[in-house]
């Protein structure tokens, strides 16, 4: 199947932006995702399908093709260059949908752009597998067979770490961490350029003994090129009742912050 | 904080506080103005103005009456003199707005122009007639003249003319036959000129070494002394040092401001190398001095300097006075207009220092121009590589080869949003838009060339350019006025403004209208009749306003944005004035979104009648969601006008980004991405939007916060507060 045709829910596409991964960079936000945390301010990316804003009815989310995609990911090439920015797959979970991000990730990545993909890491190995796939070998390791010798080139993974109690874990996101923590060893382990992102919630995850237990972790992976503590905050508590939900109780107000 | 110490940290303290109280008496005494700050100051109340040359109208024209007034001016011009300042002199009055009816959107002007007048009022173009200065002196005829050369060079020149006239057949220098008698008296006017510049700077020497006296501190005392030993070593010599240097610089700038508000600089770090070297090898000059110095001249008013690009045979001129120079100007909290300039050869070490200092003082300076696309463009037009790099940023929105060029640039403007609103109202299908707007603009575009034509014919006699003659090379030896054959180069300037007005405009229509069929071409021709009122006229609005926008990337407005800069490019570039004069396009709206919004009534876009209209090339504040900068960098890349004049980019950064440790590269990378893509300029804000809210609720608050409006910078509580209103509603929502 040509990649261009692929198709994937995407409900937000930004340019220019100057977060999440290394220079100047175009978001394409992927619809879905299989956790619920609890400090979550994307609701609106929750669901896989598209929904509809109860307060204003505008539609949230509409099937695309990677190649309708790429189109508005190639106008900024220019930017990305001059930055050493490029394409961040976002959402909800990019790895949900993994045929649309693989293909989106390859396009890309095909045509010079390097690719950040930011993920919660809950997604089956053979996803990443098909991800890394995609990303050319750098040049150190093609032929020498040693390998994890150099990162791999252009392809980056933005990768949350929000718990290492695994109990605390299900109870923040619903879901367990053991897949989570097993894959980021893999990723590192075959050489993947790796920025670990923590999300700092008062109250929930922020005790010296989690950071501490994050940190300990990380030490050992050889990939990691930096981890960021993202602090948390409370902006998209309001979106949960545009979209008919319930926002999480049991968050810092935004006065706090 | 300024102390009672007497070095330089202390002394620039001191100085800028002066500065704000200054720009605070001023607001008092003249009210809030939507212009550059210009560094003047308010005269003692009791000094009187009593101009020798005035008629019983309160007008005067011709050279004779110009030097009269501007000697006695120079001659009686108060001596402001600060013990902590390096430089002599503060410039206090605008001779130029002295006639009576002055205007800023029209100048007085001495011959009748009326029969252009029906047409430029129906496509409010805003002619340039009797329009002065605007085009750029070459400081280096003064530096390696002085007072006394140039005076001796009037002299010689009047005795070649005298004799001519005595003895036809001798040949004046400079091909074009001059009229003998009026060069005579053009002449006899830029004596006049000099000698009260002369008088002028006596006069500050002798102020600073009576202030010395009084001074019982020895360490300003000395400074004062020196202040004076400058002032006087440049009544008639060239200057030797760069303390010298700075001070001609400073009493040039000082004496054309006050004779027409002249603002243009020059390539600064090229002009005072040579006298930064030899006082630097010869022990009689620290870096800390000069800085100083430096300090010193941009606060004493901030015309624009460029620093760094190639030249003329395309070497890098960045040079260590290049950084002195960006660090004074960092040092400056005011308002300052210093322009790098990018180029493949550069220095990217400056270039980056500058963008810290920018990200840093957020006061919107320095400025970055596009050497690839101004040289490529100028190349088009007709001229040499070697002159295309030559061609510098010393205005608003403009380039100038120094003392070669006369342009009228800035200063001639076709408003398109209302050439637009005429072809509209006479079109019945949306398939013939596009060609009345053609139409339309052509006949716009010939009823401009023919105000310049008008110009050029006569302003010689109403306004020559007296100060701004003696810098540029041709006019004092062919005894003819710059505005008048005495140039080597005319490239006449004509800026389209209200771009994403019109391109917004004819994309909703492609959308709504002609694709979608949301909207039949009458309905939404009575909406915009009536203002988009009623109930139906809310719901057309929306549904207008609702269409993809110029900017947003690959919408229909997008490429009629592109579609209208070709339609300029061929309607300007592509052709001369009736008399032959080349004329070149940009886009540019200056700071008169607001006069020339109030000249149109409702456009298709959406935007209500007497609304401002867009600012410059940029897209309308909300032209997508996420306003990305990217977006909007490649959007002003792709309406470039293309023969070597701007099409300027506005670029607000968000304190967000400019908190980001990585803030310098990224801001880096969307000035270098918007130039390969063919952008000319970027004029930067770096804004901090609860600081500008609050200043706008109480301008009292920060009478130190500067912004620069476009080209220029400004103090922010010396906007009026309609024009703050917009500076917030573009600076607010394209920031986030």
């Amino acid at each position: 199947m040509d990649g261009m045709a692929e198709r994937g829910v995407v409900f937000d596409i930004k340019r220019g932006v100057a977060k999440d991964g290394p220079g100047l960079r175009t978001s394409v936000f992927l619809k879905g995702c299989p956790l619920r945390c609890r400090w979550c301010h994307n609701p609106e990316s929750q669901e896989f399908e598209p929904e509809r804003a109860v307060t204003t009815g505008e539609l949230c989310g509409m099937e695309t093709t990677v190649g309708t995609v790429m189109e508005e990911v190639r106008r900024d090439k220019v930017f990305y260059a001059a930055s050493g920015g490029g394409l961040t797959i976002t959402g909800g979970e990019p790895l949900a949908q993994p045929a649309f991000t693989t293909a989106l990730a390859a396009a890309a990545l095909a045509e010079g752009i390097g690719v950040a993909i930011d993920t919660s890491g809950f997604a089956p190995w053979s996803v990443f597998e098909a991800v890394l796939a995609a990303a050319p070998l750098p040049a150190a390791k093609q032929g020498s067979g040693t390998a994890s010798a150099a990162p791999l080139a252009d392809l980056l993974f933005l990768y949350d770490l929000k718990c290492m109690d695994d109990a605390r874990h299900k109870e923040f996101t619903g879901v367990s961490n053991a897949r989570i923590l097993d894959n980021l060893r893999r990723l590192d382990k075959v050489g993947a350029r790796i920025w670990i992102r923590c999300p700092v919630v008062p109250g929930l995850n922020d005790s010296d003994t989690d950071l501490a237990a994050i940190r300990a972790f990380v030490a050992p992976l050889r990939h990691v090129e930096r981890v960021d503590w993202l602090p948390y905050h409370p902006l998209g508590l309001e979106k949960y009742a545009t979209f008919g939900k319930t926002a999480p109780s049991g968050l810092p107000s935004p006065q706090r912050t | 904080m300024a102390t009672d110490e007497f070095n330089y940290p202390a002394r620039m303290a001191r100085l800028t506080a002066r500065k704000i109280e200054q720009t605070k008496a001023k607001l008092a005494a003249l009210g809030t103005r939507d212009e550059d700050d210009y560094g003047l100051v308010l005269p003692p109340a009791s000094f009187q103005v009593e101009l020798p040359a005035r008629d019983a109208t309160g007008q005067w024209s011709g050279p004779r009456a110009w030097a009269a007034n501007f000697r006695w001016l120079m001659e009686n011009h108060p001596c402001y003199i600060d013990p902590d300042d390096a430089i002599a002199g503060r410039w206090m009055f605008m001779l130029s707005r002295m006639r009576l009816g002055y205007q800023l959107s029209r100048s007085n002007f001495a011959f009748d122009y009326s029969h252009l007048e029906p047409e430029q009022k129906k496509y409010d173009i805003t002619p340039g007639i009797g329009k002065d200065a605007h085009f750029a002196p070459d400081y280096q005829i003064g530096l390696d003249l002085g007072w006394g050369g140039l005076l001796a060079k009037v002299r010689e020149a009047r005795l070649r003319f005298a004799r001519e006239r005595e003895a036809p057949g001798v040949e004046a220098q400079g091909a074009a036959p001059a009229d003998s008698a009026y060069a005579l008296e053009l002449l006899d006017s830029e004596e006049q000129a000099i000698l009260g510049v002369q008088a002028w700077i006596r006069h500050l020497a002798a102020a600073a070494d009576d202030r010395a006296m009084s001074e019982d501190d020895p360490a300003r005392r000395a400074n004062l002394e020196e202040t004076a030993r400058t002032c006087y070593a440049i009544v008639d010599a060239p200057p030797r040092t760069f303390r010298e240097a700075v001070q001609w610089i400073a009493v040039f700038n000082m004496a054309s401001r006050t004779y027409n508000r002249d603002g243009a600089g020059g390539q600064l770090d090229e002009l005072l190398r040579p006298y930064y070297e030899r006082d630097r090898a010869a022990g009689i000059l620290t870096d800390e001095d000069a800085e100083f110095l430096v300090f010193c001249l941009l606060l004493n008013d901030p015309h624009y300097y460029q620093i760094g690009g190639p030249d003329a045979d395309g070497r890098d001129q960045t040079s260590p006075l290049s950084y002195l120079i960006l660090e004074a100007a960092g040092k400056l909290k005011a308002s300052c207009n210093l322009t790098i300039r990018v180029w493949d050869g550069m220095d990217r070490r400056l270039f980056r220092r500058g963008v810290e200092i920018l990200l840093a003082n957020r006061q919107g300076c320095p400025r970055f121009s596009g050497d690839k696309a101004l040289v490529e463009g100028f190349m088009r037009s007709g001229y040499s590589a070697e002159l295309a790099r030559r061609r510098i940023a010393v205005g608003c929105n403009w380039m100038s080869l120094p003392g070669l060029e006369y342009t009228l640039n800035d200063v001639v403007k076709i408003n398109v949003a209302k050439v637009f609103e005429v072809a509209f109202a006479e079109t019945e299908r949306p398939e013939d838009l596009e060609k009345n707007y053609v139409r339309h603009f052509r006949a716009a575009v010939d009823v401009t060339a023919r105000g310049i034509d008008f110009h050029l014919a006569h302003q010689y006699l109403n306004e020559p350019e007296l100060m701004l003659n003696l810098l540029s090379h041709g006019p004092i030896e062919k005894g003819m006025d710059v505005s008048h054959g005495g140039a080597t180069y005319y490239n006449m300037a004509i800026d389209g403004a209200g771009l994403a007005v019109v391109a917004d405009s004819f994309g909703a229509i492609e959308e709504r209208v002609v694709k979608e069929k949301a909207l039949s071409f009458a309905a939404l021709k009575a909406a915009v009749a009536a203002n988009f009122e009623g109930e139906e006229g809310a719901r057309i609005r929306a549904l207008v306003q609702g269409a993809g926008r110029y900017g947003a990337g690959g919408t229909a407005a997008d490429r009629w944005a592109v579609r209208l800069t070709e339609i300029l490019r061929a309607e300007v570039a592509g052709r001369t004035t009736p008399d032959g004069f080349k004329l070149i396009p940009g886009w540019f709206s200056w700071a008169d979104t607001i006069r020339f919004g109030k000249a149109v009534g409702a456009t298709p876009n959406g935007r209500l009648a007497g609304e401002p209209i867009s600012h410059g090339a940029n897209p309308l504040p909300g032209f997508r969601k996420d306003g990305a900068l990217t977006a909007m960098a490649a959007a002003i890349a792709s309406v470039q006008p293309g023969y070597g004049n701007t099409a300027p980019w506005q670029l607000e950064v968000d304190i967000g980004l400019a908190n980001d440790p990585d803030a310098a590269e990224k801001v880096m990378a969307l000035i270098e991405g918007h130039f390969a893509l063919g952008g000319t300029l970027v004029n930067i804000n770096v804004v901090d939007a609860k600081k500008i809210l609050e200043a706008h609720r109480d301008p009292s608050k920060y009478p130190d916060l500067v912004v620069r409006v476009t080209g220029f910078t400004a103090y922010f509580n010396s906007l009026s507060p309609a024009f703050r209103q917009l500076v917030v509603d573009r600076l607010i929502r394209e920031a986030v």
